[in-house]
């Protein structure tokens, strides 16, 4: 009776919030029928889960680490994008802003810097990198041609394959071999180019980096709805001709909104090794990349929509990885889990609008 | 060639409605076998859209098709294709890497490829035409008329009883025009019946047995090419009614300013333009022209002609083969559009929502599309004063809208149109105005109010250049009008309605 009494407008707005808030208890509980199907025990996952998301300060603290590189991706997909550039070599723009960030926080002039430049450095270098490989995509494009999706999904294979090269070299990153057992891993970065911990607390490792995301998730909202370059992007990607043809700079504009994408990255990349892994080894990224190129998909251009997956998302990878640890969920499992999710969301958003009759 | 005394085709009354656009009303019209009937028209006037009830793509919203006999109401082109009518579209449907055989055999064998078989009868078909194909060509290394010739070879294997061809001679250079002509002669005397689309009238006097004129819809002209008259083909197609145009005019007419208190030297030189397509086509011609501060030069022709082409280097969107042009005294050949804006070349485009437009965005962040700068403080835009300054220049242009902030695509046709003039001609300096087709689909209030601002720019000392394929209006505005005919410019007239039929023939490549 309520839902009926209530206005059109705020029917519509429920409806937008129920279907994909109903879509998403769905496809959870499709993958609790599919844990019971594999055979393991259905409780014990799911107390395995909450344990690994929300269970302790540690918990949390690691989810909201996860959620801050996820919304770094997804900050610089959302830009681009609103250039009509698709960025989907975050994965690789993460990897190469973790090696720049190893590079210089384990050069001693730069370690021993004052003043927290320990900890900016290796942040810059890492951004730099990042903007660096995603210009690569922004200049392909604009002198060759070349379609932005292909050029940064290859470029990001190059870059995870720079990591294997970098860790299993002496010459370049990897840790001096003592013995047969050495790893293929770059020493660990010292204390002082690690970022600080928000906290002061060793219970969490929540550290400084949600504090950084959090004004470049600001600093993004404005840049897209209030700064001139933000329309400029927006002009480019809605009628490049027309915008080009009121004298901006079509080419420029392009290679610009892919380094800043890729900068988001290499930064995400940064943060990443400076807060939490500490060294460099192959498989360093681990998916942060897709997930995060996922997080912007689904954000549909809002700033807010990033934060908000991103959260989910971490909470979601923590709950998992917990899972597969304590409750022998196999990982693959949580992986189908989470591609139900999306399809639930992304499949829902189309739903509402055809519910409310947009277009 | 003797004609039938049943028409192969007849239409009545046949209408077509999109949505709110009318775009074919009442036509009615007789296609013989053995006969070449063509088809003339402006964009829009409806060409393809009778071409495509004919053929089955759409189906009328009015009317009734009769074909060889019987009534025809075709659901697809299938239908078509099996009814005995095929069509050669202006996109060309073939598979760029495949041979010609291979991708005429596509859809029409099955079961085992007899390849070579087949590949004889392409080479029979074509011969008994008059022209060479060779079936084992890559279709990709083809020049655009072999490529079309392979299109007609495709429908003539289904051996049609009326072939239908949708402006065939666009994407020809000159020098393949007349085969095509030939072919289709050849196709109507086997006792086939032939539609030709085109909006050339030259090519008409060579091939056709009937003309028929379509604009905005409706079936203007319909006579014996043994009767027409050309200059009366090109009124039939680019007239309009009768309208108040000259003397709305002539009331805001005064003596235009004295070049002693305007710039030096000329507003805008073309010199020597010229410009060669992607397949080597000359689309523009040496193009030459000046245009002194404070002039109205007319550019007249048919559309299709190197207009758009002369428009996008103008805009600074597409780099000359050869030659340059200068805007007040600089050469901006090269420089790019950024560079034309701030000599103060103002452009109004011929495609309003491609190039003029972002039609998601707002009317204020549209007027001032070129002008952003000026709202822009620390890196942000300062959305106040930028709606301030459209609201007060949409007072001025007469732009009607809900508000500054509205889509730009929620505004009619005429209010877009005013609202890109505003833009260009507020720009400072403004020496130069290309203005392209800028009257097209408006209503006569506000084709007026174009062209009064258009007059007072050139008031004002700015030279104007207006390609337009509307004589009237034309003669109503311009200074002098000079004549645009397969990229050259081949003559200059004074803009006086007794200069009518001889620019009329000029348009028409009479008298070139």
């Amino acid at each position: 009776m309520t839902a009926l009494a209530l206005s059109l407008p705020d029917r519509r707005r429920l409806l937008g919030m129920a279907v994909p808030f109903i879509a998403v208890l769905g496809s959870m509980i499709v993958g609790l029928l599919l844990i019971a199907a594999s055979g393991k025990d259905v409780p014990d996952a799911v107390e395995a889960f909450m344990d690994g998301a929300f269970g302790s300060a540690f918990a949390i603290g690691a989810s909201i680490n996860r959620a801050v590189a996820l919304s770094l991706v997804g900050l610089g997909f959302i830009l681009a994008f609103r250039a009509n550039l698709t960025n989907v070599g975050g994965e690789g723009q993460i990897a190469v802003g973790g090696i720049a960030a190893t590079a210089l926080g384990l050069w001693p002039p730069i370690a021993n810097l004052p003043l927290g430049l320990a900890v900016i450095v290796p942040l810059l270098g890492g951004t730099l990198a990042g903007a660096f490989w995603g210009g690569i995509a922004g200049v392909m494009k604009v002198r060759f041609g070349t379609n932005e999706v292909i050029s940064t999904l290859l470029l990001g294979f190059v870059a995870l394959l720079a990591v294997y090269w970098c860790v299993q070299s002496t010459a370049l990153l990897r840790q001096p071999q003592t013995s047969s057992a050495t790893l293929p891993e770059s020493l660990a970065i010292a204390d002082s180019v690690k970022l600080p911990s928000l906290t002061g607390n060793s219970e969490s490792p929540l550290h400084i980096g949600l504090v950084i995301c959090l004004l470049l998730a600001v600093a993004t909202a404005v840049v897209l709805q209030r700064s001139t370059f933000g329309l400029r992007l927006r002009a480019i990607g809605l009628n490049e001709l027309a915008a080009r043809r009121a004298g901006m700079p079509g080419g420029i504009l392009l290679v610009v909104a892919l380094a800043i994408a890729g900068a988001f990255g290499g930064l995400a990349g940064a943060i990443m090794l400076q807060g939490e892994q500490y060294y460099l080894k192959t498989g360093f990224s681990s998916g942060y990349g897709f997930d995060g190129l996922v997080v912007g998909l689904l954000s549909r251009g809002s700033t807010l929509g990033v934060l908000a997956g991103a959260l989910f998302f971490g909470f979601l990878r923590s709950g998992g990885i917990s899972m597969e640890i304590m409750a022998g969920v196999p990982a693959a499992l949580t992986l189908v889990i989470q591609g139900l999710i999306v399809i639930a969301v992304a499949g829902s958003v189309i739903l509402v609008e055809k519910l409310q009759g947009g277009r | 060639m003797t004609p039938s005394v049943e028409p192969l085709l007849s239409l009545k009354n046949l209408g077509k409605r999109f949505g709110s656009l009318q775009a074919l009303e009442g036509v009615g019209l007789d296609v013989r076998a053995g006969s070449v009937q063509c088809l003339l028209g402006e964009n829009g006037a409806g060409k393809s859209t009778l071409c495509n009830l004919i053929f089955g793509v759409y189906e009328p919203t009015a009317g009734d098709m009769t074909f060889d006999g019987s009534a025809w109401a075709p659901e697809s082109p299938a239908a078509a294709l099996e009814r005995g009518i095929a069509m050669v579209h202006q996109h060309f449907s073939l598979v760029p890497r495949m041979t010609v055989v291979e991708n005429l055999m596509l859809g029409q064998v099955r079961g085992v490829l007899k390849r070579h078989e087949f590949g004889a009868r392409i080479r029979d078909i074509a011969e008994s035409f008059g022209f060479a194909l060779d079936p084992e060509a890559v279709v990709g290394e083809l020049s655009v008329g072999e490529r079309q010739r392979a299109e007609i070879v495709k429908c003539l294997m289904r051996d049609p009883k009326l072939l239908v061809l949708d402006e065939p001679t666009a994407v020809l250079p000159p020098g393949e025009i007349g085969a095509l002509l030939d072919i289709c002669r050849r196709v109507a005397d086997s006792g086939r019946a032939v539609i030709l689309v085109t909006h050339k009238l030259a090519e008409i006097a060579k091939v056709a047995d009937r003309v028929a004129v379509l604009r905005t819809g409706r079936l203007v002209a319909d006579e014996s090419m043994a009767d027409a008259d050309m200059g009366a083909l090109v009124h039939a197609m680019v007239g309009r009614e009768l309208r108040p145009l000259d003397v709305a005019l002539a009331e805001t007419d005064e003596a235009p300013a004295e070049p002693a208190d305007a710039p030096k030297g000329f507003a805008l030189v073309c010199d020597g333009l010229t410009v060669h397509d992607r397949h080597g086509a000359v689309r523009l011609d040496n193009f030459t022209l000046e245009i002194r501060p404070g002039e109205i030069v007319g550019l007249a022709g048919v559309e299709g002609n190197g207009q758009s082409e002369l428009g996008m280097v103008l805009a600074g969107l597409l780099r000359p083969t050869e030659g340059h042009f200068y805007i007040g005294g600089t050469d901006l050949t090269h420089a790019g559009a950024g560079a034309v804006t701030a000599a103060g070349g103002g452009l109004v485009p011929e495609d309003r929502h491609a190039v003029a437009c972002v039609t998601g965005m707002s009317v204020a962040e549209n007027m001032f599309l070129n002008k952003l700068d000026r709202f822009t403080r620390f890196g942000l835009l300062q959305r106040g004063a930028l709606n301030t300054a459209a609201q007060k220049q949409m007072r001025e242009f007469d732009v009607r809208a809900a508000s500054p902030e509205v889509a730009f695509s929620g505004l009619s046709g005429g209010n877009q149109q005013k609202a890109v003039l505003a833009r260009e001609l507020t720009l400072d300096p403004l020496v130069a105005l290309v203005a392209a087709q800028p009257t097209r689909g408006l209503d006569v209030s506000a084709v007026e109010a174009v062209y009064r601002q258009i007059r007072a720019a050139s008031r004002r000392g700015v030279g104007v250049l207006l390609i337009s394929s509307e004589l009237d209006e034309l003669i109503a505005v311009a200074d002098r009008i000079t004549v645009l005919y397969r990229g050259r410019l081949v003559g200059e007239r004074p803009a006086e309605m007794s200069e009518r039929g001889a620019i009329g023939a000029l348009m028409s490549g009479q008298g070139a």
